[in-house]
């Protein structure tokens, strides 16, 4: 598996494999949200995602960003982290979705991206009774759609590969 | 009838809509795991909900053993979420609205011409899709017990995962 970083950045990166403008809610710029695809960690702020919700010719989304407050981590097996799990499961698929991880046994937050429909539900994120969430308006560019999990795992395949990437990287094609 | 789908033979990789009405490749739901792949009638039918309840029983093991369940049947796909959901599992719905994956699979219960439904089956497939085995469900004994796939799962698991004996020192 390719390792993905993901941050929301307060200006673009110089070297980021996608990025895209972000606005709040009500219009006004929140940043920029950039993407990685490498080995090494980019910048302070980047965690991993599951690669797969990365896409640099990606359409306009909205996304759910939730993140911890500063210095407060949860075990990954946690059962709060665990039942947010099954219930994104358990609900309509949104366009991608990935956990966000700086280590391989921390959550450390979600990233849900939603279009059309899926909009309205993002108030509904199962991550976002664990940490806070931010509603947020992403420009094209960074990202993409992804098939939804197919159930009903919940657990990482190997512990540092962010959820819901779903094979051993043995298995990888 | 007979369902000659007998073990040893490779499963074929049916495409349908899942349950949001998403185009999904049966071999891409599996990913690299062992599957509980079932065939249903309809959410209508008794014995069918019946054996959901063994399935939804297996469903908190499956999440935390790498091992997938899906669930195939002739209801469109917002029948199929509204089934789902109520029967609270986590896993993908596949469905065969034009019966194109039934015809193919020769799965096509004869006995009832008003429903035209899957004739219930149950398939345990290795990653690569080979028939583990095969389960006739027209009589609900025919079906799968939780111990069943349990032992399937295990069996499978146990050819698949390089590691299934644990290193030790």
């Amino acid at each position: 598996m390719t390792r993905c970083w993901l941050a929301l950045l307060e200006a673009p990166a110089t070297d980021a494999t996608a990025q895209a403008q972000v606005h709040d809610a009500d219009g006004c710029p929140a940043g920029w949200l950039a993407a990685w695809r490498q080995r090494a960690k980019p910048v302070r702020a980047a965690r991993r995602v599951d690669d797969r919700i990365v896409d640099p010719d990606g359409e306009p989304a909205s996304i759910s960003l939730v993140v911890p407050p500063d210095g407060v981590r949860l075990a990954f097996d946690g059962l709060a982290v665990q039942h947010a799990r099954r219930r994104v499961l358990a609900e309509p698929p949104q366009d991608a979705l990935s956990t966000l991880m700086r280590d391989s046994s921390h959550f450390e937050g979600a990233i849900t991206v939603a279009r059309g429909m899926g909009v309205a539900r993002l108030g509904d994120d199962p991550f976002a009774r664990i940490f806070p969430a931010r509603i947020l308006r992403v420009s094209a560019g960074v990202m993409g759609a992804a098939s939804a999990p197919a159930g009903p795992t919940i657990e990482r395949y190997g512990s540092a590969n962010p959820w819901p990437w779903d094979r051993f990287d043995t298995d990888a094609p | 009838m007979t369902i000659d789908l007998p073990p040893g033979r490779p499963f074929p990789d049916i495409e349908l809509r899942d349950h949001a009405g998403n185009r999904r490749r049966l071999s891409e739901l599996i990913g690299g795991d062992p599957v509980v792949l079932q065939f249903f009638r309809g959410w209508w039918c008794p014995k069918e909900q019946a054996f959901f309840r063994r399935l939804i029983a297996l469903q908190d093991e499956a999440e935390v053993a790498y091992s997938r369940i899906v669930s195939v049947s002739v209801d469109p796909p917002a029948v199929s979420a509204a089934f789902r959901a109520g029967l609270g599992a986590r896993w993908t719905f596949l469905s065969d609205t034009d019966r194109t994956a039934q015809a193919e699979l020769g799965l096509r219960e004869t006995t009832d011409t008003l429903n035209d439904p899957y004739v219930p089956a149950v398939f345990t497939l290795y990653p690569a899709l080979t028939i583990h085995r095969a389960y006739d469900g027209y009589w609900f004994w025919g079906r799968p017990t939780t111990e069943d796939l349990r032992r399937d799962m295990r069996e499978i698991s146990t050819e698949i995962r390089a590691d299934w004996a644990a290193p030790a020192a």
